[in-house]
């Protein structure tokens, strides 16, 4: 008899929703979360969508098997997408397969870091992604079920079942699902996927290993160096990945604080200047223990200061989010990229 | 009911196979590789030490990858492979 | 190769998905964050499997 694992369809005979979710929990296809019943018919109509995308899949590590579109559309399926979804989805597997992004590592890793998917360009409207308030919170259904259906590919195709090959000491709630939208309307410099060199027409998803956001609260400043005061405050973690592992970040900036920002003269550069200067860490704040390891490791400091990544290009800028005084970091696991692919029209 | 598979995948091509020569732990030259999370290297370094009782350790050798979270670069694992006949690693997690 | 008994799973199913059957020394966990007293039994239970694995 052929193990399931073999099989790419299943006669499951005659099971209700109830049921079946308690088969796929036996199976260990669950994030714990009810999920949608990924029939032949419904992965037939996401797969529809992506047939003009015939770019094959590389082996996933870990686990190291190929994926169909059958397969991956299941998981799609049972995350609760709309088959118009399917080609976003897909692109961030494409990003996180890229090797750069490590994606064996940052599976594997005890860190607790989660696939962060952000999507920019038209298809944004096109799916009603939530770029405003509370993007990075429950209520949309493109936001929640995209970046679940990312997590379930991690978990069934790529093998990071938690506890065996994801080994995270804590986990991280944004391992469920962790999708928003650029808010490329109260943006007042270039969207994020124009920045590395998209066009403005182009429907992007740039995923990052990322942790979940730290908030960068600042109701006082009135200033744009009184913000990046805060914001490089919030940034000179000595617990972050990235001060060792080098690697970048995002600091997704709240439209309130950009347009202060872009008021008193600030781009992307010279935020991306003032917060590589200003967010490093004295060694006062970091044990000598801790110093040891990130010298044998190769991360030296810069006379009593330790950087928390490579260089200014490895903090990423963009504008998410609606109304008020908050923006927001989000450290990588460290030795990542970030990742970005236009979605197949 | 007729269900996809979200597991399913094909089988990665196969790498090639390497043919393992006979190994002799009493004289060849050993590689001792870390994975470069904290004590790795100070539990291989003990190890070696306590070999010191049975054999010449003189050509026990230490390496490492670069960073804990990353793979090891090929360049490190071709010339371990084309030094040793044996690698030793720790995983010190 | 030296892993502790916490992280002998992980080490199982990668060695699995590439087809290899490793051969493990498996000590107590955890390795990282041991001083140099707490260290040493590590040191003895790692020795001690890699003498009995390479016997000849």
């Amino acid at each position: 008899m052929t193990d399931i694992a073999e099989q790419e369809v299943i006669d499951i005979g005659d099971l209700d929703v109830e049921a079946f979710n308690e088969f796929a929990t036996e199976q260990g296809w669950s994030d714990g979360m009810p999920l949608y019943v990924p029939t032949e018919e419904k992965v037939a109509k996401f797969v529809e969508r992506v047939r003009g995308d015939n770019r094959p899949f590389p082996p996933v590590p870990p686990r190291q098997i190929v994926p169909t579109l059958q397969s991956l559309a299941a998981n799609a399926v049972m995350a609760g997408c709309k088959p118009e979804y399917f080609p976003a989805v897909t692109a961030a597997m494409r990003g996180v397969l890229d090797p750069e992004y490590n994606l064996h590592g940052t599976l594997a890793t005890t860190h607790s870091c989660a696939p962060m998917v952000m999507i920019s360009g038209p298809v944004r409207k096109e799916l009603d992604i939530n770029c405003g308030s509370n993007c990075f919170g429950q209520g949309w259904r493109a936001n929640a079920t995209i970046g679940r259906a990312l997590g379930l590919m991690l978990l069934n195709i790529a093998g990071a079942k938690p506890g065996e090959m994801d080994r995270s000491t804590q986990g991280n709630p944004a391992k469920f699902t962790f999708c928003f939208g650029e808010n490329e309307e109260e943006n007042p410099w270039q969207p994020y996927h124009v920045q590395r060199g998209f066009a403005p027409t182009d429907s992007v998803v740039t995923v990052m290993s990322g942790e979940g956001p730290h908030n960068l609260n600042d109701h006082g400043s009135t200033s744009g160096i009184g913000l990046l005061t805060t914001f490089a405050g919030g940034m000179a973690n000595p617990g972050a990945n990235t001060i060792y592992g080098k690697g970048p970040m995002f600091i997704v900036i709240g439209p309130e604080h950009a347009a202060t920002l872009k008021r008193d003269g600030f781009t992307i550069e010279s935020i991306r200047e003032e917060l590589w200067t200003r967010s490093r860490v004295h060694v006062s704040r970091i044990s000598e223990e801790n110093q040891e390891t990130y010298v044998s490791t190769g991360h030296k400091p810069d006379g009593e200061w330790f950087s928390i990544g490579r260089s200014p290009q490895d903090i990423h800028i963009t504008v998410a989010g609606g109304p008020g005084k908050h923006s927001a970091f989000i450290p990588s696991f460290g030795g990542t990229t970030v990742a970005s692919v236009r979605i197949a029209p | 009911m007729r269900i996809v598979n979200p597991t399913f995948g094909l089988a990665a091509a196969a790498g090639p196979t390497v043919a393992l020569k006979p190994i002799n732990w009493a004289t060849d030259a050993i590689a001792l590789i870390s994975n470069s999370k904290p004590n790795a290297r100070e539990l291989l370094e003990g190890v070696k030490a306590k070999l010191g009782a049975f054999r010449n350790v003189d050509n026990i050798e230490f390496h490492a990858k670069n960073s804990a979270s990353q793979a090891a670069p090929k360049e490190l694992i071709q010339a371990v492979a084309g030094k040793y006949r044996a690698a030793l690693l720790a995983l010190g997690d | 190769m030296i892993a502790t008994e916490t992280f002998k799973p992980l080490v199982l199913a990668q060695a699995k998905a590439r087809k290899i059957e490793p051969k493990l020394i498996v000590v107590k966990h955890p390795v990282g964050g041991l001083n140099a007293e707490e260290l040493r039994e590590r040191i003895e239970t790692a020795t001690k499997g890699l003498l009995e694995a390479t016997k000849q």
